[in-house]
């Protein structure tokens, strides 16, 4: 449903210099440089998938997601959203689409929700029966059938984000950008979030893509990612296979029988956490024999394990490592 | 696209209504702020000077034109609308109005309709009461035909004003600040319109020049229209010099906009 094919996008930015004279010589001349905001990215997602967009701050992710939308126009590239090209927008590539920006209301601040409703009813065209029941639908789910009369900014953000979602999906989009929808939110509202979605999902089988910087929404959502860095595309599959291709240490996790002291056990190595009864070492994948051997003959009586970091330590040290 | 455009109005107008403090300051607290400016500037104008008309005016015919000056400005300019658009650009709410199968100018224009709201009420309560708070001229040619004459009038002056202030603000896709230029938008239509002095009172040749202007159209014109002051060929001549100003700004704003549209960014998203 949505084919990306070496898309680019490159941003002139005006740089001004601190200082009163900087500021002068800005009235008559500016200097400029261009950011590569998005290099060369290529992807593809298919009816009833999420895809997760990863990459730290700046790394283009919602840049791609307003190439997407045909919010801003490509420096290079091409993009097929269901046979649409995005920055063309045709009303119908519109009517089937959803942008949910978590940071950013797209509902009526002034107005009630229901209010916003009827009129996104107008603005898509969808049938009075037809807005009703999904409307009914999705104020179940997300159970927010008592604020629906109430002025959006008399909301708490978590109730806002709700309705904001409601809004963003009652004409039924066959593909949906979800950015950053749980930003901000607390435990209980991000899960009631990520509930709804796969919900909505297992319904009526978009095409959605994700990008978040909680790992959990990732996790809990998407079966394949996107990895991104400074614009660059890192990596395209499952997420489990981050871990093998990206993680270049693994965990020793060893249960103490007995107390131990720390000073006895080699100073290289790099202990992570430090319990009465546990310790655990990160180590490079190609030592952990000879570091398993050496923590056996140092602590007497001891169960070692060998696991896989977790996928957010992996992807936090992708970002570190090539940042 | 009809009912649509009709359902935005209607939308704007309930938003309008939501701050129940700043809906009655914009309507009645802001008209007898700028009807006192005016009432005692002329009041002491004529006093000081000794004449009894200036420009053809007397003090209770310029009062009245104020009175109507003040009160079709506001239906001509909107209540919010000045910088909708380009703060739509600067916010990123520009963004939101994308993702809508509608165009977006049209969008904006059905909201710039719906924020008239309070300038109507404040058009039928001080049109109502005006004649008893102020001393107006004993024979006021004010008639059906010229009230709904000026109301059309008025309605063409709105989309000429909307079509005016639109390439300004379309600004914003490349420059930082547009607001300046808004400003000055405001101030000169409202000087070379007539909605700070009568065009009366300008010199012929200007009052010549400003005919072929989209300004003289602006407030003066619907405000002479209602008093009975322009004839059928004159109001034809005004109604055709105005249909081509918009149909022109129109299609430049049109182009502005296409061409901005790869300009813009989504800043605040």
């Amino acid at each position: 449903m949505i084919h990306v094919k070496n898309l680019r996008k490159e941003f002139i930015v005006h740089r001004k210099p601190p200082g009163l004279l900087a500021s002068m010589k800005s009235l008559f001349i500016r200097d400029t440089i261009t950011k590569m905001a998005v290099q060369d990215v290529s992807f593809h997602v298919e009816k009833g998938e999420i895809l997760g967009l990863i990459g730290a701050n700046g790394a283009g992710k919602t840049t791609i997601v307003k190439m997407l939308s045909g919010i801003i126009h490509p420096t290079s590239g091409s993009v097929d959203v269901m046979g649409f090209n995005p920055w063309q927008r045709h009303p119908n590539f519109c009517k089937q689409i959803a942008l949910i920006m978590g940071q950013k209301a797209q509902l009526w601040w002034d107005l009630p929700a229901a209010d916003g409703f009827l009129l996104l009813r107008e603005i898509y065209q969808v049938d009075p029966k037809e807005h009703q029941e999904m409307l009914d639908f999705l104020l179940n789910i997300l159970d927010v059938h008592d604020e629906i009369n109430i002025q959006i900014r008399r909301l708490s953000l978590g109730e806002r984000m709700k309705m904001e979602l409601i809004a963003a999906l009652l004409h039924k989009p066959q593909v949906v950008y979800l950015d950053e929808p749980t930003i901000g939110l607390d435990i209980s509202a991000q899960r009631a979030i990520r509930n709804f979605i796969l919900e909505y999902r297992n319904n009526i089988q978009p095409a959605m893509i994700l990008t978040s910087h909680y790992m959990e929404d990732i996790e809990r959502l998407c079966k394949r990612v996107v990895i991104l860095l400074n614009g660059k595309f890192v990596f395209d599959g499952p997420l489990q296979d981050v871990v093998q291709q990206f993680s270049s240490h693994k965990i020793i996790t060893v249960k103490l029988h007995a107390p131990v002291e720390i000073s006895s056990i080699s100073s290289k190595l790099d202990l992570m956490e430090h319990h009465a009864d546990e310790l655990k070492f990160k180590v490079i994948a190609n030592e952990v024999g000879s570091v398993s051997q050496h923590l056996l003959s140092t602590i007497t009586g001891a169960d070692l394990s060998v696991d896989e970091m977790n996928t957010a330590d992996v992807i936090e040290e992708i970002f570190q490592d090539k940042s | 696209m009809g009912y649509l455009f009709f359902k935005i109005v209607n939308l704007e107008l309930r938003k309008q209504m939501s701050y129940r403090v700043d809906f009655w300051v914009n309507t009645v607290v802001s008209f007898f702020a700028a009807m006192g400016v005016m009432y005692f500037l002329w009041s002491s104008i004529f006093t000081a000077s000794g004449q009894t008309r200036i420009g053809g005016y007397s003090l209770k015919g310029m009062i009245l034109y104020y009175v109507l000056v003040i009160l079709i400005a506001k239906l001509v300019r909107g209540a919010m609308q000045m910088t909708g658009v380009a703060a739509d650009i600067y916010t990123g709410e520009l963004t939101k109005y994308q993702l809508f199968p509608t165009p977006y100018l049209t969008f904006k224009y059905a909201e710039h309709l719906g924020s008239l709201l309070p300038a109507v009420i404040q058009l039928i309560l001080f049109g109502a009461l005006s004649p008893l708070i102020f001393d107006f001229p004993e024979t006021i040619n004010i008639t059906p035909i010229s009230i709904l004459t000026c109301i059309t009038v008025t309605l063409l002056a709105n989309l000429l004003f909307f079509t005016l202030s639109l390439p300004l603000q379309l600004i914003a896709f490349w420059a930082d600040n547009v607001w300046s230029l808004i400003v000055m938008n405001h101030f000169i239509s409202g000087l070379l319109g007539g909605a700070m002095l009568p065009l009366e009172l300008f010199p012929d040749w200007a009052v010549r020049i400003l005919a072929y202007t989209p300004f003289a159209y602006l407030y003066h014109f619907p405000v002479r229209i209602l008093t009975g002051y322009i004839s059928t060929e004159q109001l034809w001549l005004g109604i055709g010099v105005m249909s081509c100003w918009t149909i022109f700004l129109a299609s430049l704003s049109w182009l502005i906009w296409k061409a901005g549209n790869k300009q813009y960014t989504g800043v605040g998203i």
